[in-house]
């Protein structure tokens, strides 16, 4: 609950700011994202797969630029849609070229990054180039721009976040042992495949959303730096998904509230700053895993671990 | 169109396809030292130093531009490691971090200096190859466009550079210990190679944006992968496909009226896919032909099998027996070939070997108990788990092998199971030819 509270809190100090009901709203959209994307972002950095997003987010492009060229409409539910559709068949195609080529897993990758997005931008020029009504503002979706959302948009997000945490906390014991264990926890008769499938969509479901705030170039960012930071505070599971998870909230919060000051900014990449800052600060002061504890311990316990 | 409109088009694809090969130079090394998302990572985080150089004053394609690419670059790799070092975060998590911050970093600092820099943030994304052609400069009284002359630049750059260390490059690549053993400085060549791609980047990014500079430098190494397999080969074939998929994408982007970045990548992943499926060796097609190949192979020898076996157990192998009921709709088929070809002849519901089919059959029987007499000996299996693998060995045990483990066995022994080993075909029954 303390997530909330803070959420609250900080939504009342900015109605005092003299900020609107929409853009409130907004904020807390996007804050629940950010907190979602902290979380689900912990676990595929346990999961020692912190990239996958990035393949999945590169390849939402096509579905937005689809979603729009199929439908004619252009309102966030069903690009969204169509980047859900686009983003999982990414992850398909990944999961393909692993099992039946020879190319190596990170080429394979790169290569689900570049073609997808590729078809993506080939989609957005094409809509461009011929003037389609509607079809401008679709670049939004590159870089993030929040300006656009509405308060139903909004509040569609942030009830998907809340669904993705709450699944993650359903089945975060499961999740947790095929992190830390996989042999073990195949051995022992957890639909290992399943569950790692699973958190695939999850992480598909979190880039997608996080769209609209970040951009599909640096959506990435969002399921891995506050997880990053997070970890350099606690050797606990537990407190290191509150703490991604709210980092991940200040990240977008943050960043969307600094580009709301001039217009024109880009609202992904101020929130990648505002969390590789959270991050940096991490690195450094964080108390036993921190570069300024090491040093500390380095110099006065000799003999002490600093492996 | 006027000759002058497709003059500027043929200006924009030689630029595309002089920057494309630089990048599927470099990608070949990328992609075989497992440094592909390095190569990504790369790609984003030059932005930084090139908005940097240029508001140092260079200009874009200058000399001070890709010195801060160049810069830009091993600062993502030193950090990245830096990372691991300090608090030891994993390579990729840290990359991830890492250009993900500078890409970003650059981004807001075009928006802020957006006065002074001669970029936007949809150029970064998009490249700017179609305005390359109305950047000119003269040279020898041809208006040549600048981003082609530092294109080429930077093609002569990367060769001359690769061509030069192809050798301890290759040693380093596939196997750094040996190659730090036999004297060669694998770090100054892993940073070198770094160096390359910084700077094969700076170009690519240029014409074709940071994301699909990836695709660039990884998809058509991947693709040279999947047909050839000796490095300067690979290096070859993905040049070639790199400068074809410019061109072709080029025009594609034309004739569709859309972005030729995009198209050229797209393009790129129709040849990768075209060699996964196509490719002679290892492609889905020729695993699937020969797949299907050996399961008809299979099948035919299964069923000469089954009729010699039948005829066996009623007395004489040559003898005609009732028609066994084939198993799968392949060995139906297989029934029916070998009746057409006369191997297996059928009358009144019963079918009897002919001489090629009982000798072709014979092979068969005798390498299946060949195979269950070697095991029984050497394998310490029970008896009655012998039939399973033999029946798969016996189609692909040669002449040679078998004879190897005749070898092995007293004159006349018969298989675990009591039953007679045919001779080898065309052979009259006797000692094994081979010592």
């Amino acid at each position: 609950m303390t997530l909330a509270t803070f959420g609250q809190s900080a939504l009342i100090a900015m109605a005092g700011l003299g900020l609107t009901h929409n853009t409130l709203v907004v904020l807390g959209g996007v804050a629940a994202v950010g907190c979602g994307a902290g979380v689900v972002g912990s676990l595929t950095l346990l999961r020692k797969r912190p990239l996958v997003g990035d393949a999945a987010a590169h390849a939402t492009l096509v579905g937005v630029a689809g979603a729009f060229l199929a439908t004619g409409r252009r309102d966030l539910p069903t690009l969204l849609a169509g980047a859900a559709v686009s983003a999982v068949a990414g992850l398909l195609v990944l999961v393909l070229l692993r099992r039946f080529t020879r190319t190596r897993e990170d080429a394979a990758t790169a290569i689900v990054i570049g073609v997808s997005f590729g078809l993506g931008l080939a989609l957005l020029g094409g809509i461009t180039a011929r003037g389609m009504p509607g079809g401008g503002g679709l670049e939004r979706f590159l870089l993030g721009q929040t300006a656009a959302l509405t308060a139903r948009d909004a509040a569609l997000l942030a009830a998907i976040s809340l669904l993705a945490i709450v699944v993650v906390m359903a089945v975060l014991k499961e999740l947790l042992l095929v992190a830390f264990d996989p042999a073990f926890a195949a051995a022992t008769g957890w639909p290992v495949g399943l569950l790692d499938a699973g958190l695939m969509v999850l992480i598909a479901v979190m880039v997608v959303i996080g769209l609209p705030a970040a951009g599909a170039v640096l959506v990435t960012a969002l399921v891995v730096i506050p997880p990053v930071a997070a970890r350099q505070w606690t050797e606990r599971v537990g407190v290191m998904l509150v703490l991604a998870g709210l980092f991940g909230l200040v990240a977008a919060v943050g960043g969307v509230a600094v580009s709301s000051l001039r217009s024109g900014l880009a609202t992904g990449p101020l929130v990648v700053l505002v969390a590789a800052a959270i991050c940096l600060a991490s690195v450094v002061i964080a108390p036993r895993r921190g570069l300024l504890a090491r040093r500390l311990r380095s110099r006065f316990d000799v003999g002490g671990d600093r492996s | 169109m006027s000759s002058e409109a497709f003059a500027l088009h043929a200006w924009s694809m030689l630029t595309a396809a002089v920057v494309s090969a630089s990048c599927g130079l470099v990608g070949t090394l990328l992609v075989v030292r497992r440094m592909s998302l390095l190569g990504d990572a790369i790609a984003h985080a030059v932005l930084p130093g090139i908005v940097v150089g240029v508001l140092a004053g260079g200009r874009l394609g200058g000399p001070l531009v890709l010195v801060g690419a160049v810069v830009a670059a091993l600062l993502t790799i030193g950090l990245t490691r830096g990372l691991r070092a300090a608090v030891g975060l994993a390579e990729d998590a840290g990359s991830g971090v890492v250009f993900t911050t500078l890409f970003a970093a650059g981004v807001v600092m075009i928006s802020l200096f957006a006065s002074r820099v001669d970029l936007d943030p949809e150029c970064v994304l998009f490249g700017i190859l179609e305005l390359a052609a109305f950047d000119v400069v003269s040279v020898g009284g041809l208006e040549v466009p600048r981003a082609l002359l530092t294109a080429t630049a930077v093609l002569a750059i990367v060769a001359s550079g690769l061509a030069a260390t192809w050798q301890l490059q290759i040693a380093t690549a596939f196997d750094q210990e040996a190659a730090a053993a036999a004297g060669i400085p694998v770090a100054a060549v892993t940073t070198g190679l770094l160096a390359l791609t910084a700077v094969a980047t700076v170009a690519g990014f240029e014409a074709v944006g940071a994301v699909l500079v990836v695709a660039m430098l990884v998809v058509p190494a991947a693709t040279a992968e999947l047909l050839v397999h000796r490095m300067h080969q690979v290096a070859l074939v993905a040049v070639t496909v790199a400068v074809v998929a410019a061109g072709l994408g080029w025009l594609a982007a034309w004739r569709w009226n859309t972005s030729a970045a995009g198209m050229i990548t797209v393009v790129l992943g129709g040849f990768y896919a075209a060699a996964v499926v196509l490719a002679p060796a290892d492609g889905l097609l020729a695993r699937l032909v020969r797949k299907l190949a050996l399961d008809w192979r299979v099948a035919r020898e299964d069923w000469l099998a089954r009729i010699w076996r039948a005829g066996e157990l009623a007395g004489a192998a040559g003898e005609s027996v009732p028609r066994p009921r084939p198993r799968t709709g392949l060995e139906r088929a297989a029934a029916v070939w070998l009746r057409l070809t006369g191997r297996v002849n059928r009358s009144a519901g019963k079918v009897r070997l002919s001489k090629d089919g009982a000798r072709e059959a014979e092979t068969v029987v005798r390498s299946h108990r060949l195979w269950e007499t070697w095991l029984g000996r050497h394998a310490d299996l029970p008896a009655d788990h012998l039939h399973p693998p033999a029946e798969w060995v016996e189609h692909h045990l040669g002449q040679a092998m078998r004879e190897r483990i005749e070898a092995e066995l007293a004159e006349g022994e018969a298989d675990p199971h009591g039953r007679e080993i045919p001779p080898e075909a065309g052979r009259p029954d006797g000692p094994p030819s081979v010592v």
